[in-house]
């Protein structure tokens, strides 16, 4: 299964000069890109761990990549995803947001249904990889 | 589109034109003194209507009016009369006036110009004292403006073009329930606009057979799947099998691809309490979003609005029955006047026009309601039929939704018209693809998803467009059918109602 | 990235190539703007027209990687190493050897942290905000600490090396500082000797060049020597240079700031007079002749 979260997600995966492409567009609409990793990407997980803080002030894409790259080393069988934040006045918040590296394999959700009166079924998401400790969920 | 400075007729401010400018507008006639409450009948320009001195006040309600008088009414009187009918007049002199501050709620018509290209029409600028409107009433503020003007005989026709609201007036409104970030924040969805997609057909589909189409859809790639405007509660579906069904669809559909997704229930009903009723069970069931009809009227959506704030669920609009009052020119009310209430009266999405699709809508008018659903500050661009600068003074942003006849193939106009932030809505052409309604999902998406990464990459994709999705669909079947099946299929027929100023090059200073 | 999308051409008009670029505009606002510093400015047309070229052989296929373009700027204090670097990251961004063209100009301080663990982020920091462009470490061999192994210095000189090295084609790194201590930096630190693809060194202005300095400053701040009061500047340079902390065009820069004061002060004592804008223009040699440096001791730091 091939979780679609974020911007690109139903294009093949980006390559590292899409990828710096796209970078290079946030920082010239002077966003500050944070890179974020994951071992569960449940659709509501919406705090995946920091790598470093933001990245304010670069410009150039290149500086990202140095970053993503040592985040590949570490993490490189984990989601990986790169933010972009915007800090004018009326938006505050992410601006754009995409997947740029995955597990190897991702075994997705599954779908509980905890049924109540009334045909009222309550729904509960769960992650198959956070079935497992938190830093051996890939392995 | 640079600003104001290529108009070709002149800018009408909220300040009264040079005399010479126009010589309509020269003389104030109104009658002072005792005489003016004498008994009898006295024309609406001289009762104080009419006030070419006025400068409207930062606080006032300022509304423009196309005003059509009968042949052989003069402009002035008609335009004084709009004045007054939708303030304090009535057709005599009453004495109880004088024991009130009478000058201060006569609403004052102070600029009156003809409406370029269009003999016998007059935009008439009419300054309201905000006192005269209850804070936070959608319903106050329309039955002022618009309740007892519309058929006044002397007048052939009347259309409210546009209201300056003044910031301490939308200042007593919620505004949108979630707003465009906070909604892009819940739905996890940021830097594309959103897809969606009305099922179809609109009725006749039983509960679970609805359920398969918002499954479909919704695997396919869809952020949303829509209720149409008249699904309600039917003998073929019952309201809540149609929410039991769609809620099993969006957390199947959920789970299988890892985003969050949203159907909009559409909870319009007969009462407030049985659309209160389906509101909860919306809620009970974790939907993130609920639909609501512009026919329930304004107190209704309010009510909803509020609602939906107090139990964090994104509002969606669907403007049905607006064109009864909003397509004619010379007659009704603009749309851009009803996005404004609406973004005052607290939705989160309100259809407001595709340009390229089968519904009414002029590229520059379109532009102009977009503007003011999601901008702060709207300055007024004539070319866009926005006519006075405003405020919105942080009220949350409104989702604009482009719905009706729209495909994957005209991905590239659709972001170029209508920017990032927006719903897309694809209903036929997503449950129409020949591969199926999941196909017909993934075809948009990635139709989608390839021109905004083209875009970010700095290509020309308005005309590179068609390049773009074919090298997308090299590698997506879909898409390539998509394209092939839809690519001849466009709406051009003339539009209704469009700006009247237009702007022209001129000489750069 | 700007890939150079130019296809390849076996034949090229230099004329055309030059004017495309625009390399002669910076080159000529160098010789104008900048007083004296041949040696540097023959330098840095040598540098130009080997980019210039190298560009070519690119285009042409001919080119072998990205080439090595780290300097190394040595000079004393005020000498214009500052303002050599900004022309020429923008003839480095002109000719596509640098991205964006911004020069980040730091000091130890903000490449070496105080405890464990900080140095690296810090000059990370540092080398991902100067990325596409000119990273520009002034007083560079601050970075060493030869008498205290364990000083963070020496993380972040790992990592300028490493960057410097694989990341040529993102950034070109200038270390600057006085020449002697320059020399024994890269002595005891070869590995940025081998990656400094040129040395420039910046004399000391002279005397006449000083002065000349001086009267471009003062022209762009709209006030000008009285015939007197340039003869006394002409004296008070030869002092000025022989005393404690002399650093050329930034010593002529304060001392004409104190100048400024001083007849400010002199205009105000006397309120009865008529000001026209020449009284108000002028320098005159009393405004000079108060500075210390006429008088006696000399002793004073950085002398009125």
């Amino acid at each position: 299964m091939r979780i679609t979260q974020g911007c690109f997600s139903f294009l093949p995966d980006l390559t590292d000069e899409q990828i710096s492409r796209q970078v290079q567009y946030c920082l010239e609409q002077g966003w500050a890109v944070n890179i974020e990793f994951t071992d569960d990407p449940h659709p509501r997980n919406h705090f995946w761990e920091m790598w470093g803080l933001p990245m304010f002030d670069l410009r150039d894409a290149a500086g990202v990549m140095m970053e993503l790259n040592e985040c590949r080393k570490v993490y490189g069988n984990s989601y990986i995803r790169l933010s972009a934040f915007d800090s004018s006045h009326g938006w505050e918040s992410v601006r754009l947001s995409f997947i740029v590296n995955r597990p190897k394999e991702e075994p997705g959700f599954r779908l509980e249904r905890h049924e109540m009166a009334g045909r009222n079924i309550r729904y509960t998401t769960r992650s198959y990889a956070a079935d497992r400790p938190e830093g051996r969920r890939y392995d | 589109m640079p600003p104001n400075e290529l108009m070709t007729a002149s800018i009408p401010t909220n300040r009264r034109s040079p005399p010479e400018e126009n010589n309509m507008n020269m003389h104030s006639m109104t009658v002072r003194g005792k005489d003016r409450y004498k008994s009898g009948v006295m024309e609406y320009k001289k009762m104080g209507y009419w006030e070419p001195d006025y400068v409207p006040k930062d606080t006032d309600v300022i509304a423009l009016f196309r005003v059509t008088p009968q042949d052989g009414v003069d402009p002035i009187e008609a335009s004084a009369a709009v004045a007054g009918e939708s303030s304090t007049a009535t057709w005599t002199v009453v004495w109880t006036d004088r024991l009130t501050a009478a000058e201060k709620y006569r609403a004052k018509c102070y600029r009156v110009d003809p409406v370029p290209n269009s003999p016998g029409q007059y935009f008439a600028y009419i300054a309201y004292d905000i006192d005269l409107f209850e804070p936070g009433s959608i319903a106050n503020l329309s039955a002022s403006i618009i309740g007892n003007v519309f058929g006044f005989k002397p007048l052939k026709a009347l259309r409210l073009e546009d209201m300056r609201l003044p910031v301490a007036y939308v200042k007593t409104f919620q505004g949108p329930a979630t707003g465009i970030v906070v909604e892009r924040e819940r739905m996890d969805k940021f830097g594309r606009p959103l897809l969606g997609a009305t099922v179809k057909p609109k009725l006749g589909l039983s509960g679970r057979n609805y359920g398969r189409v918002v499954y479909e859809a919704l695997k396919g790639g869809l952020d949303f799947t829509k209720d149409d405007e008249n699904i309600n509660s039917q003998p073929f579906m019952h309201w809540r099998e149609r929410f039991l069904y769609c809620m099993e669809a969006v957390n199947k559909a959920q789970a299988a691809s890892g985003e969050i997704k949203g159907t909009y229930l559409n909870v319009t009903a007969g009462t407030m309490e049985d659309m209160y009723e389906r509101a909860e069970f919306a809620k009970e069931l974790g939907s993130v979003i609920i639909m609501i009809d512009l026919v329930i009227g304004y107190t209704a959506i309010q009510s909803m609005a509020k609602w939906a704030r107090r139990n964090d669920m994104i509002l969606h609009l669907h403007r049905a029955g607006h064109s009864t009052y909003t397509r004619q020119r010379s007659h009704g009310v603009s749309f851009r006047v009803i996005a404004k209430w609406m973004r005052l009266a607290g939705v989160d999405h309100i259809h407001a026009g595709t340009v390229v699709g089968k519904l009414e809508g002029d590229p520059a008018t379109t532009r102009g309601y977009y503007d003011i659903c999601r901008e702060d500050y709207n300055p007024a661009r004539l070319e866009h039929g926005v006519f006075f600068d405003q405020h919105w003074a942080s009220l949350n942003k409104l989702m604009p939704v482009a719905s009706g006849g729209i495909h994957a193939g005209q991905m590239h106009q659709l972001l170029d018209h209508l920017g990032e932030d927006v719903i897309l809505q694809f209903g036929g052409g997503t449950i129409g693809h020949p591969m199926g309604i999941q196909a017909g999902a993934t075809a948009n998406r990635v139709a989608l998803e390839a021109m905004i990464l083209a875009r970010n990459e700095g290509r020309d994709y308005l005309h590179e467009g068609p390049e773009i999705l074919a090298k997308a669909a090299e590698t997506c079947t879909p898409l390539k059918s998509a394209l092939e099946v839809w690519k001849d299929v466009t709406f051009n027929y003339e539009s209704t109602d469009m700006p009247d100023y237009v702007p022209t090059p001129s000489v750069a200073m | 990235m700007d890939v150079d999308t130019t296809p390849m051409t076996d034949a090229v008009n230099l004329r055309d190539e030059l004017e495309a670029v625009g390399i002669e505009e910076i080159l000529s606002q160098l010789d104008r703007e900048l007083i004296g510093l041949k040696p540097v400015k023959t330098r840095i047309r040598e540098i130009a027209s080997l980019l210039l070229i190298e560009r070519i052989r690119k285009r042409m296929g001919l080119a072998s990687g990205a080439p090595t373009l780290h300097m190394s700027f040595t000079g004393n204090p005020g000498t214009g190493k500052t303002t050599v670097a900004l022309r020429i990251a923008s003839i480095l961004h002109r000719l596509g050897f640098v991205r964006r063209g911004q020069v980040v100009s730091v000091t130890r301080d903000e490449l070496v942290g105080q405890y464990i663990g900080h140095t690296a982020p810090k000059t990370k920091e540092i080398l991902k905000k100067a990325m596409g462009g000119v990273l520009f470490i002034d007083e560079a061999y601050y970075l060493h600490r030869p008498d205290n192994e364990r000083d963070y210095g020496q993380e972040a000189i790992e990592i300028l090396l490493q960057v410097m090295e694989t990341q040529r084609e993102d950034l070109v790194v200038i270390l600057a500082g006085y020449g002697d201590r320059m020399d024994k930096f890269f002595a005891s630190n070869p590995g940025f000797r081998s990656r400094i693809a040129h040395h420039i060194d910046f004399p000391d202005y002279a005397d006449d060049e000083l002065l000349a300095i001086a009267e471009l400053m003062l022209r762009d701040m709209n006030y000008g020597f009285t015939p007197d009061a340039r003869a006394e500047f002409v004296r008070y340079i030869a002092l000025r240079r022989n005393q404690p902390l002399f650093s050329n065009a930034r010593s002529i820069r304060n001392a004409l700031d104190r100048l400024r004061l001083r007849q400010a002060n002199r205009l105000v004592a006397d309120l009865d007079h008529i000001l026209t804008a020449d009284d108000i223009r002028s320098i005159e040699a009393s405004d000079v002749l108060a500075s210390r440096v006429f008088g006696k001791g000399g002793k004073s730091a950085e002398a009125g």
